[in-house]
Formats: structure tokens, C-alpha cells, sequence
């Protein structure tokens, strides 16, 4: 069992810009993800498996579904008399309404939330990445390392190590450098945006952080960096296994197709670490005399008649005769009409791609359907 | 809401004794992901009841675990709410509906509560009551019992006022009857009768053959648009199962599938609930393949009901009949050494 000291903090209130129309109404948590997920799905049934039971989630753009489909915690065993989760969306004092600036600024904005919970680790978790992770063996290797701060980090492919915060390490694991973004990284260990801290300590930067008129309270540009520089015990814990930002819509198809690959390393259907969610009631999905489903999942609801081939379909979507959908991202209660013909498309909410409509990217590019893309297709006569 | 209700979950089938070795009649699994007492329970709050007493006998384990205190049909209330009420009694006759010697032990559970109508209803009928539009037409009959009919048949349901419901139960030895099912065909009755006809979907469920055939027939898409509505769902205890995954080289057509199964080999005709696993090169054709079932690399089946956590070694054969399909009983094991 998890120590009750610990308590995790999960940054919520991304837009998620690069996602275009997917995020206009809906924080990037709130993302539709794997055939019945939300992506904070992830990290928090990380919590519930990890066995933390005290749980803030702050939000701030679109934080009304958010809100709704957390609720009380329940799908998550998050409505606890002691703990559970609670929900830290800005809040107005006597000087005003304090908007959250930045992810440290977040915190610091939620100290009296922390000082009542009376932690010994904070945990800051991000609400943007799609990863199974058992927290407690990172709070265990912040413990025996006797850490003030540790940050779990991933082998990333070298090119691509500029994308993220870049960690370089000694052999004890002690990090040296922290390069947010490095045009010329030394290193591919790529922080994953989770931390954990001792409390008395990121409460001491923190509020040093506040203060700073240079500062933009980040955690990776001016957080670690500040504890770096005292000289902090900062250490890096290497953590293996599946993990994606999905913070474009090429990033969200790759993460969706990856839930197809047998050996992506993302499997759902293991019954020792549960993504939980919420269940809608919904009658078991059909697959007619006309469907065809290869490589691909379905979720309750659905009523299949055309053919399905490596893609992922959300609840209560209708595939009609004649339609063939391939990689793509299906998601709830859209319609694909009679001989649609979709070809690496993600398809929002509730779409209802009329008859006869086709998306033929030759390129192999992912397309993101959009309502306007439909009328004005109908509006050129169905060309 | 001016009606309570009654769930008899007591009643015992004989036909249906392979399914209910060791559950009620009323936790049987059907159409993929519910039990049978979910179809009533759904009708009654679709209906706004929210005062519904539950009756089992033994053995109620695995119905107690799936109902809890009514969460998944919002009956989980401060103020009415689900009553899990088991009984001892079935002197009532194994198939009656609403024993009165049953009743009896939970006196309590009519005489406190505040509904001036009760109706009574059993678990192993499938359909889409309106218990509002009944209650209503049974209040404009004057009747003193009205009992549910469609086309013919009887739906074993019955409303009738609670002041009668317990002069019956507390009189019924005087009165030498056993049951309002009793009630009611009694030939010589002081009781003014009404029918209520209803129009949809309904099956009864009570032999492996009956639940065989009610089950398949929602392969048909008529059945299901009936049984199914968007604005009267069917709730059930739900459960964190991923989407079902349909792995290349998998034929399926014409099935019902439930989430969190995996898809290698071919079905077709049959109904897959939650959890299954069915490997490469493995046929299933009209079958009913219950939670958590496992059915090996090149397994040959067709005209089979495989309960929940059956497992079906490689290679194995098993061909039923429609009259009389095969039934592997709750974690049975299958191998083809069996089969010599």
C-alpha cells in the first residue's frame, strides 16, 4: 500500500491548440481516446492502481466536461471520505481572480488545498499523456534516493529529443542539466512531466518562484531549473514502457492505431492495470451479415454493416452497407452512410458523414473531419 | 410514484437447471451483457418506480453480487430504493409467481411503505412494461387485480392494491391460495379481473431451449429495435472492459458482442458476452458464449451454450442441435481428451 503522505497534483487545464477543432469545446484531458477513454482516463486510474487516493485535478480551459465526467471520482474509487479527488479550477480572492499562469503557478495557487492534505510528496502529474505507470515505484525510488525532487524520464529517439525537456544524468542517475526544448540536446532522456517532490521543499521554491516578476512559473523552465541551481537533490527515474503526448492530431491517430498493435506495448485488455472509465449503458455492438471488422475495436453500441479495417470506433456508431473505413478514428455516435469511403480520418462527436462522401488522401495524410467539410461538400452536390 | 414494487427473483425453472447451478433464475445471463433481472428492474425505474423490493432464494450469491444496492438503476436512495428481501419459503409452488408464504417474511417491507399500489412481477420474462401506462389503465378498469397478457399470453405480472396485497398474504391459508398467480386463476374468484394488453417485445424464459431461441432471435434486428429503446435503456452493473478487439484474419457476422473480447477465429449466428477470448481458426456458429470463456485454437462449435468461464481446449468439437443445443455448465473444462 501507497503511504497516505503522497498526494497527486494533475495538470488539467491544457488547450491542446495543435489539435485544432478536436479541443475547441473540451480541454485536451477530455480528449476521446481508444474507443471509450478520455485521456485523463490514463492518469488517473494510474492513481487508483498505484494506490494514491488523494487526487487535485486543476483545471482552466473548457473545464465543464472535465468537471461533469469527474464528477465525484466514482469510476476511479475517488470518492473517498478521506481524500478522493477534488477539482482546482481558478478561483477569485479579495484582490481579484488569480487566472493559473503557468503549471507552477497552478500550485502555488493551491497551497491551503496542499497544507490541508499535510503531504510528505507532492506528485505532479500532467493530464496530456496516454502511459500505464505504476507511481508507487517512483515514490519508493524518490524515497531510498533520498531526493528533493525526482523526474521520471524516457528514452526518446534522438531526433526527437528536442520536442521535450531533456535531462542529462551521471551514472547515479543524479541530474546535471535540465534543457527545456534544446535545439542541441546532450542527451535523448526526455522528462514525461511527472514529479515528485518533497513538500516542504516545492513549497519553499514555489513561493520564492511567485514572487520572481522574470519568472513565467513553469515547472521546466523555472522551477527545476531554481533547484538545480541551489544544488537540490535532483535525481532522474528511468521509466520504461509505452508513452505518447498526444498533442496533435497526427500524434492522437498514432496513439489510436497503437492501441491496434499487439506489441505496441499498449494493451487495455489486462486485467492487472484497468484503464477505468466511465460506462455508459449501452446494448452490445452488432456486426451484421453485410460487416466486416479486421483489425480493429469496437465499442458497445455499434451497429457494423460495412466493412472495418484497422481503425478504432467509439460507442454508438452506425457504419452502414457499403462503407469502408481504414485507420481511422471513429469517434462516439457518429454515422458513416451508405458507401462512405474513409481512409486515415479522425471523425469528431456526432458526425454524420452522408452518403457517398470519401476521403481520398492519397498522401497518407490524416485528415480531421469537420462539420463545415461536410456541408460544404453537400454543398458542392456531393463532390 | 404510487406504486411499489414487488420483483419475485424466487422462482424456480426446471428447464433451465443447467443455467442455475448456482444462481437464481433471475441472475442468468442473457444477450451479452445483462441478467435476466435487469430487464425488470430497467422496466420499473423507465417506468418511475423507485420502491422495489427484491425476493430470492438461495442460491442468491452471484444476484446480490450483480444488483448491490441498486447503483446501476439509481436505486441506491436515501429515501426508498431497493430492498433485497431473500426468502425461505417456496411453499408456494416452485413456478408461481408472488407466493404468499414468501411475502409474508417481509411483512415489514409492505406495511411501511407509503404506495397505495403494488405490482408483482417475476424475473424470467424479457420485455418493455410500462408499469405507468399499466397502473393507469388498471386504476380506469376498477379492477381489483390487473394482470399483463400479450396475445395470449400471460406475462405474469400483476397490480393490485396494496391493501389487497397484504389481506392476501396475511389470509391466504383461510382463503387456500398460494400465490396472486393463484389468485388470479382461481376460477370462482371475489375478485373483479382485468387484462392489460401489451404490444412489444417479450420472451419467456424458462428451458434451455427457450432461452436458446429468445437469445438468438435478437440477432434480428426487429427484436433488438424493440427490446433496445434509446429513451427506456436497459441498465446493468457495468463493468471497466475495453473495447472488443477484432484481430486480423477474424470473420464475424451476424453476432452481438459484448466489450473486452478478443476476436481470432470465425462466428457467426451467436451472441459473445463480455471477457471472451476465441482463438485463430476456431468456428463458433449459433452459440451462446458467456463471460470469460476461452475457446482454443480450432474448436469446431456450433448449437452450444458455454456459461461463464468455460474453457474449451484446442481442437475440441461439440455440435448441437436447435431442439437441444449443448450446455457446459459455469467453469467447465473441455479437451479433446474428454471428447474420446
Amino acid at each position: 500500500m501507497m503511504n497516505d503522505k503522497v498526494v497527486a497534483m494533475l495538470l488539467a487545464g491544457g488547450q491542446g491548440s495543435r489539435l485544432k477543432s478536436l479541443t475547441y469545446t473540451i480541454a485536451k484531458p477530455a480528449l476521446p481516446f481508444g474507443g471509450k477513454y478520455r485521456i485523463i482516463d490514463f492518469p488517473l486510474s494510474n492513481c487508483t492502481n498505484s494506490g494514491i487516493e488523494t487526487v487535485g485535478v486543476l483545471t482552466q480551459y473548457q473545464p465543464h466536461v472535465l468537471h461533469e465526467y469527474i464528477g465525484l471520482g466514482t469510476p476511479w474509487d475517488l470518492d473517498r471520505h478521506n481524500g478522493g479527488v477534488t477539482m482546482l479550477p481558478p478561483y477569485a480572492e479579495i484582490d481579484g481572480i488569480k487566472w493559473y499562469a503557468g503549471t507552477a503557478s497552478a500550485i502555488y495557487q493551491n497551497i491551503s488545498f496542499l497544507q490541508s492534505c499535510d503531504p510528505e510528496y507532492v506528485l505532479i502529474l500532467s493530464g496530456d499523456h496516454i502511459y500505464k505507470m505504476d507511481y508507487e515505484l517512483l515514490v519508493d525510488y524518490h524515497k531510498e534516493h533520498e531526493a528533493d525532487v525526482t523526474i521520471s524520464v524516457l528514452e526518446v529517439p534522438w531526433e526527437e529529443a528536442s520536442r521535450f525537456g531533456v535531462i542529462n544524468v551521471n551514472d547515479e542517475m543524479d541530474v546535471l542539466e535540465f534543457d527545456e526544448k534544446p535545439e542541441n540536446p546532450k542527451s535523448n532522456l526526455a522528462s514525461m512531466g511527472v514529479y515528485v517532490f518533497k513538500w516542504e521543499k516545492l513549497k519553499e521554491y514555489l513561493e520564492t518562484d511567485n514572487v520572481d516578476e522574470e519568472s513565467s512559473h513553469d515547472f521546466g523552465k523555472d522551477i527545476l531549473p531554481a533547484m538545480l541551481q541551489k544544488g537540490e537533490k535532483m535525481v532522474a527515474y528511468p521509466f520504461k514502457g509505452y508513452w505518447k503526448d498526444v498533442g496533435t492530431v497526427d500524434s492522437l491517430w498514432e496513439a489510436n492505431m497503437d492501441l491496434l498493435d499487439l506489441n505496441s506495448g499498449l494493451n487495455l485488455h489486462d486485467p492487472g492495470w484497468r484503464i477505468f472509465s466511465s460506462n455508459p449503458q449501452l446494448p452490445p455492438q452488432v456486426i451484421n451479415e453485410t460487416g466486416n471488422v479486421q483489425g480493429s475495436m469496437v465499442n458497445e453500441g455499434c451497429v457494423i454493416s460495412g466493412d472495418v479495417s484497422k481503425s478504432v470506433i467509439f460507442q454508438k456508431v452506425k457504419i452502414e452497407e457499403g462503407a469502408s473505413v481504414s485507420e481511422s478514428v471513429i469517434m462516439s455516435g457518429v454515422t458513416i452512410g451508405k458507401n462512405v469511403k474513409l481512409h486515415r480520418a479522425i471523425v469528431p462527436p456526432r458526425l454524420d458523414v452522408p452518403e457517398g462522401f470519401e476521403v481520398l488522401n492519397q498522401k497518407d495524410e490524416v485528415v480531421l473531419l469537420t462539420q463545415e467539410q461536410l456541408d460544404e461538400w453537400k454543398e458542392r452536390g456531393g463532390k | 410514484m404510487n406504486l411499489m414494487a414487488v420483483v419475485d427473483a424466487s422462482v424456480k425453472k426446471e428447464g433451465l437447471q443447467d443455467l442455475t447451478m448456482q444462481r437464481t433464475v433471475s441472475s442468468v445471463p442473457f444477450a451479452g451483457r445483462y441478467r435476466l433481472i435487469d430487464f425488470p428492474l430497467s422496466n420499473l425505474v423507465n417506468s418511475g418506480v423507485n420502491t422495489v423490493g427484491v425476493f430470492p432464494t438461495y442460491p442468491f450469491a452471484s444476484l446480490l453480487d450483480h444488483i448491490g444496492v441498486g447503483k446501476s438503476w439509481d436505486l441506491d436512495r436515501r429515501k426508498n430504493g431497493l430492498f433485497f428481501l431473500p426468502v425461505t419459503q417456496r411453499d408456494g409452488g416452485l413456478s408461481s409467481v408472488g407466493a404468499f408464504a414468501a411475502l409474508e417474511e417481509h411483512m415489514q417491507f409492505f406495511t411501511k411503505s407509503i404506495q397505495p399500489h403494488a405490482v408483482v412481477i417475476n424475473s424470467f420474462i424479457v420485455s418493455q412494461l410500462d408499469f405507468k401506462d399499466m397502473l393507469d389503465q388498471h386504476i380506469r378498469s376498477g379492477a381489483d387485480i390487473t394482470e399483463a397478457v400479450s396475445g395470449g399470453a400471460s406475462l405474469k405480472t400483476y397490480i393490485l392494491s396494496k391493501d389487497l396485497l397484504i389481506e392476501l398474504i396475511r389470509t391466504h391459508r383461510d382463503k387456500k391460495v398460494v400465490s396472486v398467480e393463484d389468485v388470479v386463476n382461481l376460477k370462482k374468484s371475489p375478485y373483479k379481473f382485468n387484462e392489460y394488453e401489451y404490444e412489444g417485445y417479450f420472451a419467456i424464459i424458462d428451458s434451455v431451449q427457450s432461452y436458446f431461441q429468445a437469445s438468438l432471435a435478437l440477432l434480428d434486428e426487429e427484436n433488438r429495435k424493440q427490446l433496445f429503446l434509446a429513451d427506456r435503456p436497459i441498465y446493468t452493473k457495468v463493468k471497466d472492459e475495453p473495447p472488443t478487439r477484432y484481430v486480423s484474419g477474424c470473420h464475424v457476422e451476424r453476432a452481438l458482442v459484448a466489450n473486452g473480447s478478443t476476436i481470432m477465429g470465425q462466428v457467426a449466428d451467436s451472441i459473445i458476452s463480455r471477457a471472451v477470448y476465441i482463438k485463430k481458426s476456431a468456428r463458433v456458429e449459433k452459440c451462446i458464449i458467456m463471460q470469460k470463456c476461452v475457446i482454443e485454437e480450432n474448436c469446431d462449435l456450433s448449437y452450444v451454450i458455454a456459461d461463464k468461464d468455460v474453457y474449451i481446449g484446442e481442437g475440441v468439437v461439440l455440435h448441437g442441435t436447435p431442439e437441444q443445443p449443448i450446455v457446459l455448465r459455469k467453469g467447465e473444462k473441455v479437451t479433446k481428451e474428454d471428447m474420446r
